[in-house]
């Protein structure tokens, strides 16, 4: 990287990032992370409480009351939480990262790191703990709806929150630190645009759900398209791969800085 | 921590000199790092195993000596394979297997229970996954063994196959035990999908059953079991490839670079050089 790119004593944003602040700010990540559970533990309890009270029957008013009003309301937040993140992180980027120092450099990957970890976070509540206990609910319940209790929750509350930070991270990565605004890695791409192609590929699962499969097997071939999505989370292998390298380059330029000083 | 020798201010990692506030970077970038990888697998395997093979992990009577056995240890190579590349080759790590089945196992042991159960009310031991902690232990010791991809496949591979069902014959041997129930013969884990009826999935038996004692086992099992090793030789070979593909570090250029606080490069066209 020294190599490439010349490294001037000023830097237009960096000024603040004083050498006595601490290199990793663990904060970010443990209010992400907490407010991720959160609403995680939120969603769970909403299903125990309204599932089978209220989620039944999608010709029922009280599923109007309490599915698919949760489902508008989710619809809302998703557009405005993705606008407000990804436009924050754009109209705030840094718009000269050939000066920016090796310090705040670093202290940029670190946090780089600590939003794939809540992305990551956000991923297993998809793939994982809401994903399958979707299938206890659709073998178990006759589908009378696209728009079930376990889908309201598992497809437009999780996955938006995974895409909000996956693409986020991306962003940030692209506009906050030089390596990866040089050259797109195709890695990141791919951990990031793989389950985000989820969300449309819901599109297809429910056409087929409607008119090819009623019943629920969660082995069916009409789910494949989900599983071959979500191989890509294995990219997140090569991102961070790709950080390590590119850290412990930094890592010697800072040494070498320090020693000169 | 026996390649680390720390000495006032400066620590030495593997033969390499470190201030102490880089070499604290270095671990705490390995803390984040290994959790970030644990979340993630335990997320897309999890995502991958039910989608592929999840109505047998998820019901005792799917749970059968035929296509569960041969399916299941086939689509769960998939993983530990991939993994394994990227941990062998890049750090040599022999854990690829036993990282994501204990992943894997901690993600369905948490759906299973406040999914199935808690949720959906079925009781666990209609429910409970599978144990594939065994095979994935076996691939690892390959691998570390012999060093080297290619047998870790063969030899492995169809470890990995052959012990899906043995290891799991403790706690399937119950629901095995035949019963008749209106004047047909069943296994008590048939009895059990029949008594607790899955609205939206009709019952497995009508598809892949004959009510013969082969239900019950037998060599059919074995067989089962060899093919399924068979299988995972090649699959293991396919996604060690995989995994090394997509961990690969490849970039490709930005051309928006300039609207990212990048400076342009300057570009001599052909017909400015004329």
């Amino acid at each position: 990287m020294s190599s490439v790119l010349p490294h001037p004593t000023a830097s237009s944003t960096a000024k603040a990032a004083a050498t006595d602040k601490p290199i990793v700010n663990y904060k970010p990540a443990i209010f992400g992370l907490a407010g991720v559970l959160l609403i995680m533990v939120a969603y769970r309890i909403y299903q125990q409480i309204f599932a089978f009270s209220a989620g039944l029957d999608s010709t029922a008013p009280e599923f109007d009351t309490y599915w698919m009003n949760l489902l508008k309301g989710e619809l809302v937040l998703l557009v405005c939480s993705w606008a407000g993140l990804w436009s924050y992180l754009w109209f705030t980027r840094d718009r000269n990262l050939t000066a920016l120092k090796p310090r705040e450099e670093m202290r940029r990957y670190f946090r780089l790191v600590m939003f794939l970890l809540v992305y990551a976070f956000c991923v297993y509540f998809t793939g994982s703990f809401f994903g399958e206990e979707d299938a206890s609910w659709h073998q178990t319940v006759v589908r009378d709806t696209s728009f079930t209790p376990s889908h309201i929750i598992l497809f437009y509350g999780t996955v938006p929150l995974y895409i909000l930070f996956g693409v986020g991270s991306f962003i940030y990565a692209m506009t906050r630190l030089p390596r990866f605004a040089e050259r797109i890695s195709l890695p990141f791409a791919i951990a990031v645009a793989g389950p985000f192609l989820i969300l449309p590929n819901l599109g297809y699962n429910e056409f087929g759900h409607a008119f090819w499969l009623m019943e629920e097997y969660f082995s069916a071939p009409l789910h494949w398209g989900f599983v071959v999505l979500g191989w890509s989370v294995l990219a997140l292998g090569g991102v961070l791969l790709q950080i390590a390298q590119h850290i412990y380059e930094l890592m010697g330029r800072m040494e070498k800085e320090s020693a000169a000083a | 921590m026996s390649a680390q020798l720390q000495e006032g201010s400066v620590t030495t990692i593997y033969g390499k000199r470190w201030s102490v506030e880089m070499a604290d970077l270095s671990r705490t970038l390995d803390r984040l790092a290994v959790a970030i990888i644990f979340i993630a697998i335990t997320a897309a395997f999890h995502l991958h195993y039910v989608l592929t093979v999840g109505d047998w992990d998820f019901w005792v009577d799917w749970k059968d000596r035929q296509y569960w056995v041969t399916l299941a240890p086939i689509i769960l190579i998939f993983f530990p394979a991939a993994v394994q590349n990227v941990l062998w080759s890049n750090f040599r790590l022999p854990i690829g297997g036993t990282l994501c089945v204990a992943a894997l196992t901690i993600g369905v042991w948490i759906s299973r229970t406040f999914g199935f159960e808690l949720w959906s009310y079925f009781p666990l031991s209609l429910v409970w996954p599978a144990t594939m902690i065994a095979g994935g232990l076996i691939l690892d010791a390959v691998l570390l063994l012999t060093g080297n991809w290619f047998f870790t496949a063969v030899i492995g591979g169809m470890a990995f196959g052959l012990v899906f069902y043995p290891v799991n014959w403790p706690i399937m041997a119950p629901y095995r035990l035949p019963m008749e129930i209106m004047n047909s013969l069943v296994s008590v884990g048939d009895y059990i999908g029949y008594a607790y009826t899955r609205t939206a999935t009709p019952e497995y038996l009508r598809f892949i059953e004959r009510g013969t004692l082969r239900t019950f086992g037998g060599h059919s099992a074995v067989v089962s079991a060899f093919f399924s090793g068979f299988v995972c030789i090649l699959t293991y070979m396919v996604w060690w490839w995989i995994g090394g593909a997509l961990s690969r570090v490849v970039t490709i250029p930005n051309r928006l670079k300039f609207a990212m606080g990048m400076p342009e490069e300057k570009v001599v066209r052909a017909e400015q050089q004329a």
